[in-house]
């Protein structure tokens, strides 16, 4: 196990330019931000806007405090809930209470996912949603999961646990339907 | 459909970012800057806040210190002059005479009070060798207590030394061993016995005999009061509880360093109990408050589609 000085010490050695850290990891970026809006137009405007803060924060990125993937998310993870904040301030005012998703016929979640799935996920809340997102595809484990949504290790567990049995039954349903 | 192949599928599909996301990242990256060596804020308030500890420890170091040395000799009531002296066993005995010296005067009847107390090898040559030095000087032994155990003896001699020669006295007396500690008192009966002059001059030409005999009485008594210094000698064999050695450059460095630390923990409880209270106030409103935004969000989330 290596000690926080090791980590340190491997970090600070390891020290990389921002365009190494978003080549190596806007594919995870825009695949997080798709999850939690289920929107490609959108989650695409969400990681230039993450990868902007991102550049302008990079000053202050600490390498040993956490990987660059995490603070990447933990980023995109505020862009994305101001942007929801953002949204449902305007949704009050113009009294909008019907949702902006559009209607598209592709897969949302990726080419060739079967439509079933694809629209199990698409019914998740974005909370569902992101937690599959972070602990499924992204293939972070519980521990990174938890620091990018700011909550306890089993709270995450619960909440996957959660999502993933909605995932199931949404996809039974859909199946029988 | 198993679990794990839907979840796999999940992970197998999920997609790329698309080409024109990639280009702009990739042009904000031109202009990217050198990531600098961030300096923790939590550091910086550590340090900010240890410093801070450390100039009022030196602040209330040096206010505590300085008035130390103010207190020195204090007046006592009357003529009287009272010092008590710790002397250090490593001190050279013949500095103590010359402090007695400097609150005496000739020509002035006064009363001498000395209190030794010294640690000696020989308890029964060092007791016969006082005794024999005040008879010497003309004195002579009003009380003595001598006692010895399996550990320590111990013996305490209640002398009387002519004034006159209590310099002489005290010079003698330490060199008996190594000096614990002393006190040297001094009272002046001058003017009380200047007093009794004038009284018994004013009953003499009153003819009160009767009075002026009785004043008299009082009046030599005085004088033999300021003719025999007392002189309490206790003499032990005892061992120091710790030997005290004059300290070495390290060992005066390690004193003061550890004074200087000493005095920062006081500092830095004083602050811990002053602040305390504000601080967990601070720190359950910051905790409230995240909890409150995280809820806040988790909300946002679960509205939003």
């Amino acid at each position: 196990m290596p000690t926080s000085w090791a980590i340190r010490k491997q970090a600070l050695r390891e020290e990389r330019s921002f365009a190494d850290v978003a080549e190596e990891h806007l594919d995870d970026v825009y695949r997080y931000l798709l999850y939690m809006t289920g929107n490609p137009h959108l989650a695409e405007d969400l990681a230039a806007e993450t990868f902007e803060r991102a550049l302008r924060r990079w000053r202050r990125f600490d390498p040993s405090r956490g990987a660059a993937r995490t603070w990447l998310c933990q980023l995109a993870r505020g862009a994305a809930l101001d942007h929801f904040r953002s949204d449902r301030r305007r949704r009050k005012r113009e009294g909008i209470y019907a949702s902006d998703v559009p209607e598209i016929d592709e897969p949302v979640f990726g080419e060739g996912l079967s439509p079933a799935l694809d629209r199990a996920v698409q019914s998740l809340s974005a909370a569902e949603r992101e937690v599959v997102g972070l602990r499924v595809v992204l293939e972070l484990d519980g521990d990174t999961t938890a620091k990018v949504l700011g909550i306890r290790p089993s709270a995450v567990s619960t909440r996957l646990s959660r999502a993933l049995q909605k995932l199931e039954e949404r996809m039974v349903s859909d199946v029988r339907g | 459909m198993s679990e794990a192949s839907y979840l796999v599928e999940l992970r197998e599909a999920a997609p790329r970012a698309p080409e024109t996301l990639r280009e702009l990242v990739r042009d904000l990256s031109v202009a990217q800057p050198r990531r600098q060596r961030r300096i923790r804020p939590a550091l910086v308030g550590a340090i900010a806040i240890a410093v801070a500890i450390a100039v009022g420890a030196a602040v209330i170091g040096g206010l505590s210190g300085s008035s130390d040395e103010t207190r020195g000799v204090s007046p006592v009531a009357g003529a009287a002059k009272t010092r008590k002296l710790l002397v250090p066993a490593a001190k050279a005995p013949q500095d103590i005479p010359q402090f007695a010296t400097g609150l005496t005067s000739k020509s002035r009847l006064q009363r001498q009070d000395v209190s030794m107390r010294l640690r000696v090898k020989d308890l029964s040559g060092a007791t016969q060798s006082a005794v024999r030095t005040t008879r010497q000087l003309g004195g002579f032994v009003a009380g003595a207590d001598y006692s010895t155990g399996s550990k320590e003896g111990n013996s305490r001699l209640a002398l009387r030394v002519p004034v006159a020669n209590l310099q002489q006295a005290i010079a003698s007396f330490t060199n008996l061993g190594t000096i614990l500690s002393q006190h040297i008192s001094v009272a002046d009966l001058q003017t009380g016995l200047d007093r009794l002059d004038a009284r018994i001059a004013a009953a003499r030409r009153k003819g009160h005999d009767h009075g002026a005999d009785r004043l008299e009485r009082r009046r030599d008594a005085l004088i033999r009061e300021g003719t025999y210094a007392r002189v309490s000698l206790q003499l032990t064999t005892a061992k120091p509880a710790a030997q005290h050695s004059a300290p070495g450059r390290f060992g005066r460095f390690w004193d003061t360093t550890s004074n200087i630390l000493g005095k920062e923990l006081i500092a830095m409880l004083y602050v811990l109990v002053l602040a305390g209270p504000f601080i967990l106030l601070a720190a359950l409103l910051v905790f409230a408050e995240r909890t409150r935004r995280r809820r806040a969000d988790e909300r946002l989330l679960e509205e939003a589609a």
